[in-house]
């Protein structure tokens, strides 16, 4: 029990380190706010008085501990540029962005997966090797290039023209896939690769192991090994792999599929707060998505000493 | 350290490596001639019409303001290699500098603080980040830069710590002790040398990083100001392309897989190279 506490400390020092550095980047150093907030020729008066509701005339750790709780609380105010209550712009946009997401995430993860576990059973062999270069060559490619070009290949009159070519007009389950299928080979195109080599050397280890040896000189059957002894014992990576990348694949991705497809999600909202400068959403987002990642692993971590004996120790 | 001889026979030794130091030596010599003032000096200026078709005048044709996409394509060579070189030598001297003190002073509050330190920075996603710190920073063209620094090292940071936190309890550090050495002779000059294997593949793979998180970034609007780069050419081409002007796309596209594809198969063969034991794993 005594390792239970020590992670649920590391997790609050976590969470205190990001809400801290997201307080110091866009609150503390961050652009003076008054005159976003107030029109031309304000007397000093309604300076002082924005001034004073912007919290400027407070001491540094008592500003720190209004921004935590307003975290805390889910009280994130409004923003700048519509008026939009934060709240509000998180729930309209979330769902767009985990339904835009899953899919690609998923089928990347499956993908890599089972792209490894072929490299891994035939190493050093060809197939192996053609996993091998063709993960280096989709880890050299950028997003950004793999976007570009799924587009034009598949929306555009330059190739096949199948799907629509950007926007989110989504009402039922077929205009679903035709909105989702693009951005979705995008993300698996570009994140396989970089799976693909994580799953490949985890599983070129657990086929290595002395006890896999035993069970094929037993004449056990390549699908038990398969099944029984190398995806079983590999699924604590495997979680640990999908769990940690969940907040940065969704968010960093997201910013970038929605932002260049017209997606009215998460990552979208968050490209305009950039342009714009829109602080209020900026230091929600940063700071709510740093703590949902610090919260997911301190979770998974929990989780792994309830479920597997190895790791309480 | 004669094994710098090995390692260089078994990297001359595999076809992916030898590729990857060709690929990586004429960029190179690309962005020394840019450097040197022989090439892509043309970038900026607008010396054809719009759209030109590929052709002797203009090898790759033209852009929407009539520049030459080659000169232009050839100069952000400069650019790539500038931001990838800042970039990976100072996140991998930071990782190797607080890594091997975390590992050295393991389960002190040296070590927490370090490890503490990591586990913020990985917290926060990273294009988040780099927002956070443009948006402090409002427009300084190093934001990226420091960004990039600042998480890049922690990857490279958790490997040298493993590492120094195997090596200390080795003999020759035992007796670099026992003839009185300082800790810090004894990390410096006996200790960090033996991290070299990882810190060459580190540096190799944030350089690679760094390439290509500036692309993204051009397109955000976070990274190149000013200047001209693979990103703010692909940034251009977004609003080409669906009009069908595939020039400066093909361009730059082209030039950052064959650079990018050059760094990640010489990482491969300098990891395989210095650490055999792994390769035939």
């Amino acid at each position: 029990m005594r390792s239970v506490a020590s992670k649920l400390l590391n997790g609050v020092l976590l969470v205190l380190g990001v809400t801290f550095i997201s307080f110091l980047l866009m609150v503390w150093f961050g652009p003076d706010q008054t005159y976003t907030l107030i029109g031309k020729n304000a007397s000093p008066e309604q300076i002082e008085d924005v001034r004073r509701q912007l919290g400027y005339d407070q001491p540094f750790w008592q500003r720190y501990g209004e921004y935590l709780r307003e975290l805390a609380t889910l009280d994130l105010g409004a923003s700048n540029a519509s008026g939009e209550s934060v709240r509000a712009l998180l729930a309209r946009t979330v769902p767009v962005s985990l339904l835009l997401m899953i899919p690609g995430f998923l089928l990347g993860n499956l993908l890599g997966i089972a792209l490894g576990l072929t490299a891994a059973r035939h190493r050093g062999r060809w197939g192996d090797r053609v996993v091998t270069v063709l993960s280096v060559t989709a880890m050299s490619i950028s997003f950004l290039v793999v976007i570009i070009a799924f587009q034009v290949l598949l929306s555009t009159p330059y190739g096949l023209d199948l799907f629509p070519v950007r926007g989110w007009q989504v009402d039922g389950f077929v205009s679903y896939l035709q909105y989702v299928t693009v951005p979705t080979l995008a993300l698996v195109f570009v994140t396989v690769g970089y799976n693909t080599r994580f799953y490949r050397a985890l599983f070129v280890e657990e086929y290595g192991k002395d006890h896999i040896r035993t069970a094929r000189a037993f004449g056990a059957p390549e699908r038990l090994i398969l099944w029984k002894h190398v995806l079983k014992n590999s699924m604590v990576p495997i979680v640990t792999r999908i769990m940690f990348s969940i907040p940065l694949v969704v968010i960093s991705g997201s910013l970038l599929l929605e932002s260049y497809f017209g997606i009215p999600g998460i990552g979208q909202a968050t490209f305009e707060a950039i342009t714009s400068g829109d602080q209020p959403v900026l230091k929600a987002v940063v700071g709510l998505t740093a703590v949902a990642f610090v919260l997911i692993q301190t979770a998974t971590e929990l989780l792994y000493r309830l479920l597997d004996p190895r790791v309480a120790r | 350290m004669n094994g710098r001889v090995e390692t260089w026979s078994r990297l001359k030794g595999d076809p992916a490596g030898v590729a990857g130091l060709l690929i990586v030596g004429v960029f190179l010599l690309l962005a020394a001639g840019v450097w040197a003032g022989v090439l892509g000096q043309g970038w900026a200026d607008a010396s054809g019409g719009r759209w030109e078709s590929p052709g002797a005048e203009h090898w790759f044709g033209t852009n929407v303001l009539g520049q030459d996409i080659f000169e232009r394509s050839v100069y952000s060579v400069r650019t790539a290699f500038e931001i990838g070189l800042v970039v990976a030598v100072l996140s991998t001297l930071l990782g190797a500098a607080l890594g091997a003190l975390s590992g050295w002073y393991a389960r002190t509050w040296v070590d927490g603080t370090v490890m503490w330190l990591k586990g913020v920075l990985d917290a926060i996603p990273f294009y988040l980040f780099v927002a956070a710190v443009a948006y402090a920073l409002q427009g300084r063209p190093w934001a990226m830069h420091l960004a990039m620094v600042a998480t890049f090292w922690t990857t490279t940071g958790r490997l040298v710590r493993a590492e120094v936190l195997k090596l200390r309890g080795q003999d020759f550090v035992r007796a670099a002790r026992t003839v009185g050495l300082s800790d810090a002779r004894i990390l410096l000059r006996h200790v960090l040398p033996n991290t070299s294997h990882i810190l060459l593949v580190q540096g190799t793979l944030a350089l690679v990083a760094a390439i290509k998180t500036e692309v993204i970034l051009s397109f955000l609007g976070l990274g190149v100001q000013d200047g001209v780069s693979w990103g703010l050419m692909l940034a251009e081409s977004t609003q080409e392309v669906p009009a069908g002007h595939f020039a400066n796309f093909a361009a730059a596209s082209g030039m950052l897989f064959a650079l990018l594809m050059g760094f990640n198969l010489l990482a491969d063969a300098l990891q395989d190279a210095m650490d055999p034991r792994q390769a035939s794993l």
